[in-house]
Parts: structure tokens; sequence; C-alpha cells
């Protein structure tokens, strides 16, 4: 079994560290190669991904459970990483700065690391429980990821602004690399819009399954609880570019705490809290 | 504004609630405060709270109701500031947004054109004849869209590309949909009903029991329960819950349904959800008094089963299913005078008890799981308001951030015997593919009138 999904995921896991460790010498030394090749390498890592999930959904059908691989946290973990890429991938396909790619890389690969290397995480293929058992699952789970993957490379579009604007009085070397204030600003504001709707459509989704499967789309799990407050996090960012003062600065900052919240939202509530949505633990 | 002319719009409490500054504090405060039920166990019994976190916690969890954070006194403020943020937010802004769909966007002058975020303009020495002011304004409609013309505005034609003006209405619809969905939630919560019950296979019932009140709700029909399936995986994990439902009306059978996780049955507005479920213990027995025939006896867990002929009862205290590959039963007798003992029966093995002055032999002949389904019961008018909300939130959110408001002028006029061409334009979203749409105009042309310039 050497070509099954667990051996192209660990070889993601790699080549995704790799790349982060391209981006972050492209900005330090601002090789435009290295940049290119950390493209290049994202990409190929990208592709190997995809080709793994595939793979582990077909590996489920011959299991004879037949699922799409996002049951677990293990899965889930895969799933957030090759969502951040292709998030990342499609703001540097749009905007042509690599260096934002040192701020997002590192989330998909340490979601990787994390799923290969912890020892309490489950990676084998298991059967759906009844609860899981729905056509919800592919979309809720997907709509809830694109926002957790936008917020990600968000929170680290706000780092870069943070930096960018405590040391603003360099504009060569390595801030210099570093897209202006303003258009970091822009760039947050549009990945948390982008994010906000699919957390939204994420929400949405769970409340309509969540009423087919418990008989109520809202029930205050801590799980359900947690995405509202990071919802309210990020509605404050959205509003707060009106209120004078707010603009710039505290945004940034506003990215960084929403994402905490994500992570809190997607790990913490697993972990640290009970509730209905605990089979994300395994 | 002078004071004579103030309208009640401009009361100090009036900008208090509209103002942005309170929508961020109240987002910032909910999203503070909704941290503390996810913390502290909800609903649980008072006492406990006293004991896990002493008295003078315990006190504030009382005076708060931190025990049912979402529904507390100052949740509710919260989210009632909240509502009125947005309904004073909504109504002050409505006469903006009237007035910015009511302008007239021809009624503008060459010289304001040319102060638009993009303009371009050309001056042609000659006169231009018909063709080549068609051949202008052709390229300017394949680009632009449709457009709306005023002749004789500053000496010359206006033509006027407008898309989108209606997208001002998607924050309305944003906001608004939040209040959809509290209202839809306050017509689930006063009209509806959740509940649920235990229903043992073979049993039907017409009531089911509030989950909050622990009132009975008549429900106006019956249900039964046929049957109850588990199924399991290879490995042992669960792989499926199945009730098989009967609705009865009138003792008439109206209605089948298999229900499982994720798939309830509706009836009248009434849904039934599988959500657990119990095994209880059955035996068979085969009893006979000396010199009498036999007599097959069932007992449930939790029930007792009477002999009416010998004015015994019967009681299953403990049920093991494998005592060396056999099941076995602790069964409890009782008579009339108040008289009881027990025994273990093992199937296969028939025993004799005395009780009173009769002797009586009893055997275990049959032993099986009676199943228990669990269903949780609801009903809920609102739900199709909540989902209307849900969205009209996402259009609003759409319109809002992605459908853009622009307009493409241009001008065609005369001025101190020479003909200009004005091209400009605004957009309030993407500017970027909106500066690639009217640099196609442009360029376009440039390469028809560049060569007259």
């Amino acid at each position: 079994m050497t070509f099954s999904s667990s051996y192209l995921f660990s070889l993601t896991t790699f080549i995704y560290m790799g790349a982060a460790a391209l981006y972050l010498t492209h900005w330090i030394f601002r090789v435009q190669k290295v940049g290119l090749l950390a493209t290049v390498v994202t990409v190929g890592g990208f592709v190997i991904q995809t080709v793994g999930i595939g793979l582990r959904w077909i590996e489920s059908y011959q299991l004879g459970y037949g699922h799409a691989p996002l049951s677990n946290l293990y899965e889930s973990l895969v799933f957030f990483s090759w969502v951040t890429v292709l998030v990342y991938l499609i703001i540097e396909w749009q905007v042509k700065q690599r260096v934002i790619g040192a701020f997002a890389t590192p989330f998909a690969s340490l979601a990787m690391a994390y799923a290969s290397f912890s020892p309490n995480i489950e990676d084998k293929i298991q059967p759906l429980i009844p609860a899981l058992k729905s056509n919800w699952l592919i979309i809720h789970v997907i709509t809830c990821f694109l926002g957790y993957a936008s917020f990600a490379v968000a929170c680290g579009l706000g780092i870069m602004y943070l930096i960018k604007n405590r040391f603003s009085g360099g504009s060569a070397g390595m801030m210099g690399v570093i897209p202006d204030c303003k258009v970091l600003d822009e760039l947050i504001h549009q990945t948390i819009i982008f994010g906000f709707l699919w957390l939204t459509l994420g929400i949405i989704t769970g409340a309509i399954w969540a009423n087919d499967a418990w008989g109520t789309y809202w029930s205050w799990d801590p799980k359900e609880t947690w995405s509202l407050i990071t919802w309210f996090v990020y509605a404050t960012a959205l509003h707060a570019r009106f209120v004078r003062g707010w603009a710039g600065r505290r945004i940034a900052y506003l990215a960084i705490v929403g994402f905490v919240s994500v992570m809190f939202t997607y790990f913490g509530v697993n972990f640290l809290l009970s509730g209905l949505h605990s089979y994300g633990s395994q | 504004m002078k004071a004579s002319s103030s309208t009640y719009q401009d009361t100090s409490i009036w900008r208090f609630f509209s103002s942005v500054r309170l929508a961020v504090f109240l987002l910032i405060t909910l999203a503070i405060t909704s941290i503390i039920g996810t913390v502290i166990p909800q609903g649980e019994s008072l006492h406990l709270y006293l004991e896990t976190y002493g008295p003078t916690f315990f006190r504030i969890i009382k005076v708060l109701h931190l025990n049912d954070t979402y529904h507390s006194w100052w949740y509710l403020i919260l989210l009632g500031l909240f509502s009125t943020n947005l309904v004073v937010c909504t109504l002050r802004r409505l006469p903006f947004t009237l007035k910015l769909c009511r302008r007239d966007n021809l009624s503008v002058d060459s010289g304001r054109l040319l102060k638009m975020p993009f303009k371009k303009d050309w001056e042609i020495k000659e006169e231009l004849d018909n063709d080549s002011t068609q051949s202008i304004i052709s390229t300017f409609k394949r680009v632009a869209g449709k457009f709306h013309e005023r002749a004789d505005v500053d000496g010359g034609r206006l033509f006027l590309a407008e898309r989108g003006k209606w997208s001002y209405w998607g924050v309305y619809g944003l906001h608004g949909s939040i209040l959809i969905i509290f209202f839809g939630a306050l017509v689930g919560l006063f009209l509806g009903f959740k509940g649920s019950v235990m229903l043992p296979e073979g049993e039907t019932i017409d009531h089911i029991v509030n989950r909050q009140t622990q009132e009975n709700i008549p429900l106006g029909f019956s249900v039964r329960c046929d049957r109850f399936k588990i199924s399991f995986y290879d490995n042992g994990a669960p792989k499926e819950y199945r009730s098989d439902l009967t609705v009865l009306n009138n003792d008439k059978e109206v209605f089948h349904k298999s229900i499982v996780v994720n798939d309830p049955m509706e009836y009248k507005g009434v849904t039934f959800y599988q959500a657990s479920y119990r095994a209880i213990p059955e035996v068979t027995v085969q009893v006979a008094k000396s010199g009498t025939p036999q007599r097959s006896l069932t007992i449930s867990a939790f029930q007792k089963a009477l002999w009416p002929e010998e004015q015994l009862s019967f009681g299953l205290m403990q049920y093991m299913p494998d005592v060396h590959g056999m099941p076995a039963a602790q069964i409890w007798i009782g008579d009339q005078e108040g008289r009881s003992g027990n025994f273990w029966l093992l199937k296969g093995k028939e025993k004799e008890f005395q009780q009173g002055e009769n002797l009586y032999r009893i055997s275990l002949s049959n032993a099986k799981q009676r199943y228990l389904t669990g269903l949780q019961v609801k009903k809920d008018p609102g739900v199709w308001i909540v989902w209307l909300g849900c969205t009209v939130l996402i259009v609003g959110f759409t319109m809002v951030f992605w459908v853009p408001h622009r307009r493409m002028w241009l001008w065609i006029g005369r001025r101190k015997g020479k003909t200009i061409v004005i091209l400009s334009g605004q957009t309030n979203k993407n500017k970027l593919q909106f500066e690639k749409n009217i640099r196609k105009i442009e360029e376009a042309l440039n390469s028809s009138l560049g060569a007259r310039q």
C-alpha cells in the first residue's frame, strides 16, 4: 500500500512545509526565483493532496462505507489545509503578491502536520455514525471550511498589516516587499467578506441539518454558539470600517482575534467543551 | 442644522440608536457574553450549580440566569437593543437611499463629468458626421450596455448607462433578515412546542411530554411504534437506528413511515425524530402448580406480571444474557399477603419454589430484548420564516458586497468650433473590473477618434 491516500497526505505535509519555508525565504532574501519555486511547489502539493482526497473517497467505498472524506478530525484537517491553499493560490493569482504566501501556507502545513503526526488523531477510514448520514454533511463541511480557510488567510494578512504598520519607516528590504497598508487593509476586508459569506452559509446549512436531525435548528450547543461568536467578531470587522479610527490597525487585530475564535470553534469546543458535535474530536 | 428645522431624526437618542458605533459595541458585547453559556453548563438543576461553584458564584449565576444564559433577561435586552439598532439604522438610512435612487443621473453637466474618478476626453477639430457619431455611440453601447439619452445638455448629447442601482436595497435585506429570523424564532417559541416520548414497541401514544414544563401535550392523533431496529457495522459501531411508526386517527391507520436519524416523520405540522432508544429485557417463564397444567407468563423489566389464577405477581429484578452460554434471570415473586421472595433462574434448568402452602415449578423458556424508541417531537410553525430570513440574508449580503452600482457617461458636443467627446464613469465597488470595461471603450474610441484629433 504505497500509493494510498495516507501516503499522499504524508507527502503533502512535507511539500507544504517546504513551500512555507520557500515563501519565507522568498520574503527574507527577496529572491524572485525562490518565490516562483514556492508557488510551483505549493501547486504541486495541492495537486497531490487533491488526488489524495479523491483516493481516500474511493478507499472508503472499497471498505464498504462509502462516504466523503469529511467525517472526522483527521479528514477535516486535511480538508482545511486543502481549502486554505486553494484560497491562498486564488489570492496570489489575483494580486500577484507572493509574500502573502509566507503568512498563509504555514497554516496549511501546520494543519497537515497536526493531522499526520499527532498520536491522538485517528487516521483510519471509519464508517459514518447515524447522525452524520446526511447529504448535508458535505455541504455543511465545505461551506464551513471555506469560511475557516478564508479567515486563516485574513489572519495572515492581519499579521502582515501589523508588521508593516509597526516598521512603517523601512520601505526597503523585508518591509519593502510587503504590500502597502492600504492594499493590505483592502485585502483583509475582501477576504473577510468572502469568509463571512461562507461562515454564514455554514451556520445556515448547519441549522437546516440540525432541524432535520435533532428537531431544532438552533440549540445553543457550544459548537453552534462559538460559530455565532465568530460570526459576531467578523460582523464587527465589517462594520468597524465605518467607524472613525477603527479602519486599518483595529481591523487587522479583529482579523487575528476572529481567527482565534475560529480555532476555538474548530478545536477548543471539541476538546474542552462537551456537546452534540463531539464526533469532531475523534 | 438649525433647531427649528430639526426633525425627529436629530434627537440625540435617535442618533445614539442609529450609530454604527452602537452596532460595533453590541456585536462585541454579544460575542463576549455568549462565551459564558459555553463555559457554564446550561439547563442543569440549581443545586448542582451551588455544589460546583460555591455560594458566592451561585448567587451571581442565579441573578444573571447564567444557567440559561441565552434566555436570560440581560441577553434578551442585548438582542432587543441589537434589533432596535437595526430598525433605527434602517429608518435613518431610508431617506438617503430613496434620494439616491430617485436622483437623475442624466442631469449633470460636462464639467462634472470631467471630475469623475474615471474620465477621458477627446477634442476633434472638424464636425462629426452622423455616421461617426453613430459609431461612437454603438462602441459605447457595446461595452456599457443599455443606455438613456438626453439631448441638449450643455449644448451636446449626453448618454448614460447605469447598472445595479437597486443594489442599494441589499443592505435593507441584509439587516431586515436578522429581524425576520428573530421573528421566526418567536413564532416557534409561542406557537410551537418541543417534547419527547419513550415509546415501547407495539404501543401507542396520543400525547407527548413537553421538554421544559414536563406537561403532557395532546397530539390530536395517535402514534404507534410497530418495530425498532438497530443495526451495526462489522466493527461494532452503530449503523442505523430505525423505528417503524404508524399514525392513527380515531383508531384508523392513516400513515406509515419508517424513520431514521436525519429522516424524520411529519404529520399535521408535528415532526417526529429518531433521537434515542432503550432496550429492556423481557423473559417468558413457564409456571405450574403441582398437578395443574403449565402456563406461560411474560415478564418485562419495570413491570409486574400477574398470574391471576394463583394471585401471584412476578417481577424481573436482574437479567444476564449470557451465563455459561445461557440467559439467566433473577425473578421476584409476591403474593397478596405481602410475602415475597426471589431466586435466579437459568434457562434449561427447572426450579421449584414454595409460596404459602403451595409448591410451584418454574422454568425460563425465552428471553429477549424489548426496545423502546426515544422520539423527539416538535412543532415549529416559525421555521419557514427563519429559512426565509436566511435566504434574504444571503441575497442581501451578495447585493451589498458584490453587486456594484456603476454609471458610465458619454457626452458629445461642440465647443469653440471643436467637437468634444467625454467618457467618464463611477462605480461603488469592484473598481478593477469597472476600469477594465471603461478602458475597453477608451481604446476603441482612441482608435477611431485618435487620428482626427
